[in-house]
């Protein structure tokens, strides 16, 4: 591995990524080898022995499989020497990796910001039990949480975010709003308010005025249910301004010249339409895109691999051959995506990662793609 | 395969990007060829289905696609206001408290009640009865959210029973979670790549449905698979030509690592693993589907 490769042209998107952000965001659709891609640009950033940590929500531990870790935890852990130098890789690369644990990053925000008084009657409370885990968009609110803590609390060169499958931009950046939403307490405050004015912190639902609505909300979901929900979002509500605030500083963090995103994507057509329109959403949003990057294309046989085949002894030659056809089919379509995905995503550049032999699943398959990522 | 396809609840998923639209799809293609009155069932999708069988958009209301065989996309609100409505009877009743902007912003902060009232509605059409008495649907086919969102979908009816207090959304909770967890009526069908990860998330998907969900898997579906065609002769002989040994040689090598994930996942599951050949027509269309069903049958006819 030579240091050319590590130190790759100035004029690649993702070369200049690496120089000029501290913080890459990958977003993308599940199934397209976002984790991969995200694991790939750490280590190259490190590589250049710039200190690069790689964050990732996957449930499904593929980040640690690659990584040649065992587990990956809540804590940042670096890639041992050891297991860098095995990938011929500089030993001291300075990689570090982690697993955001939801609910631990969850009871952490709240003991920073909670009233002690109320910090018990949040953390016991039956619905924020299972908030971590069930509240639409509180995957990537506390992604972002933690993004800022680690921003702001530790200092590596680059941090590549690797973020949950999202159809839309707006699943990504509307979470904190949607969370804020959640836990606005207007629609509390509106059903609790002559229990509230009465000075009792003891809630009557059903005598109040809007009791009917609450009545009737009843039937679906339970008195108590509704009861524990008022009690949970009133609890809540102390903490609101802190939630506002750390939504303008995310969104400030991700729409700063420090933060690049990068959207991944793979080249079938079906993918297409959604990855362009996810490309427009976070243009429209002022987000800076370093690049598209398109993985798993197809390379076309050359039509010198046709003729030497049509020489070749049957039935060898129709195996052959029939290799060689489907190959193209796979590089027509693939090609054609490429294309339309460039036209409709000017002026982004497009950088592609072809195919590998093997499956990536170990740091010098990582390595590979890092390359490969440079390359184009 | 009689007794393999009798189930009446079919939830297939996997990791992102394996073909569970397409398996979906060719399922409920299959259910349908063979008889049975069959539902596929979009969770909230970006409307693959429609491109897949070829019609336009398939939305929240059940549309009939061909002989046998309907579609819907469930979404949340649609759901929502079906379940609400079966309860309060009355649509002003609804409109005055659930088109209301801050019951809306309280009633989303449930926990999970969007996914929940999907669900409801697939359980809705697995007990639904014809005037006869008879089914009305005899498969339910789900294209269900993929590895992580399918555990936190399925294990719903169990976290809502133990987060929300005695009452009828815990009661709609109990009688979802009989119907998930009976082995007679509902089971999960996994599809999988002959590939490392999604190899390895099928295996821990399965794991988690049963042991989470309380889901049984009956049916793993290897998709893409590549059959053996070079033997290591072959390879040989083309040495004189290094791109082609160079195809040659990858095509052996992913002949090979399908043959050896099918073990891996037979043995994981003790099941018999159907494996779908790799296919290369575009665009993947009704066609395609068809072809898939085909696969399917004549694979599992081979397993008996």
């Amino acid at each position: 591995m030579s240091t050319a490769e590590a130190n790759p042209s100035p004029d690649s998107p993702i070369a200049e990524a690496w120089a000029k952000r501290k913080v890459v965001v990958c977003v993308g659709a599940g199934g397209v080898g976002k984790t991969t891609i995200a694991a790939s640009l750490a280590l190259g950033a490190a590589v250049q022995q710039r200190s690069a940590l790689v964050c990732t929500i996957d449930p499904a531990r593929r980040l640690a499989n690659s990584l040649g870790l065992k587990e990956l935890g809540n804590a940042e852990t670096r890639i041992a020497p050891s297991q860098l130098a095995s990938a011929g890789l500089p030993p001291e690369s300075p990689l570090f990796a982690m697993m955001l644990d939801m609910k631990r990053t969850w009871d952490e925000f709240i003991e920073r910001h909670a009233p002690p008084n109320r910090r018990e009657r949040i953390l016991s409370n039956r619905f924020y039990r299972s908030l971590s885990s069930v509240l639409a968009g509180s995957q990537e609110y506390i992604a972002m949480e933690e993004l800022w803590q680690l921003r702001t609390h530790r200092d590596y060169r680059l941090i590549v975010l690797d973020t949950p499958p999202a159809g839309h931009a707006k699943d990504f950046l509307d979470a904190p709003n949607r969370v804020l939403d959640f836990l606005d307490n207007d629609a509390a405050k509106w059903l609790l308010t002559p229990a509230l004015t009465a000075g009792k912190f003891g809630l009557h639902l059903f005598g109040s005025g809007s009791g009917y609505i609450a009545k009737t909300l009843a039937k679906l979901t339970g008195a108590e249910t509704l009861e524990q929900l008022a009690d949970f979002m009133l609890a809540m509500s102390s903490m609101n301004e802190s939630f506002r605030q750390r939504a303008r500083q995310v969104r400030a963090l991700l729409a700063s010249e420090e933060t690049a995103f990068v959207l991944v994507t793979t080249p079938q057509l079906e993918r297409l339409q959604e990855a362009v329109e996810f490309h427009t959403e976070l243009q429209q949003n002022h987000m800076h895109v370093a690049a598209v990057i398109v993985n798993q294309v197809t390379a076309a046989p050359s039509p010198r691999d046709f003729s030497d085949a049509s020489v070749l002894q049957s039935p060898l030659r129709e195996k052959v051959q029939r290799t060689l056809q489907e190959n193209s089919a796979l590089a027509d379509e693939d090609a054609k995506a490429m294309a339309q995905l460039e036209a409709n995503c000017r002026p982004t550049p497009l950088v592609s990662v072809p195919r590998m032999d093997q499956e990536v699943h170990d740091l010098k398959g990582l390595w590979k793609v890092t390359r490969a990522l440079v390359a184009g | 395969m009689e007794r393999l396809l009798d189930k009446r609840l079919w939830i297939v998923s996997g990791k992102g990007g394996v073909g569970k639209s397409t398996i979906s799809a060719a399922l409920a293609v299959l259910f349908s060829s063979r008889g049975e009155r069959t539902l596929l069932c979009e969770v909230n999708a970006s409307d693959r289905l429609a491109n897949l069988l070829g019609r336009g958009r398939v939305g929240p209301e059940i549309v009939e696609l061909a002989d046998r065989l309907w579609a819907v996309n469930l979404q949340p609100e649609a759901s929502l206001r079906e379940y609400a409505l079966s309860i309060l009877k009355f649509e002003s009743i609804y409109k005055a408290v659930f088109e209301n902007r801050l019951v809306s912003y309280f009633l989303r902060f449930i926990p999970s009640i969007q996914e929940l009232v999907m669900l409801g509605k697939i359980i809705f059409h697995v007990e639904e009865r014809l005037e006869s008495g008879g089914p009305k649907y005899q498969r339910v086919v789900v294209d269900a959210p993929a590895t992580g969102h399918a555990i936190s979908f399925f294990s719903i009816p169990r976290v809502l029973i133990n987060t929300v207090p005695p009452g009828r959304l815990a009661k709609e909770a109990e009688r979802m979670r009989l119907v998930l967890e009976d082995p007679e009526i509902t089971t999960a069908a996994l599809v999988s790549l002959p590939e490392e990860m999604p190899v390895n998330e099928t295996v821990d998907l399965g794991a988690a449905l049963r042991d989470r969900a309380h889901v049984q898997t009956s049916l793993v579906v290897l998709n893409g698979y590549v059959e053996e065609r070079f033997t290591a002769g072959d390879i040989e002989a083309l040495a004189a030509a290094p791109s082609l040994q160079r195809a040659a040689t990858q095509h052996r090598a992913e002949a090979a690592a399908s043959a050896a994930f099918r073990r891996r996942l037979a043995e994981a599951f003790e099941l018999p693993v159907v494996a779908v050949p790799r296919l290369f027509t575009y665009p993947f269309g009704r066609g395609a589907v068809d072809s898939v069903a085909r696969a399917l049958e004549a694979a599992l006819k081979a397993i008996g």
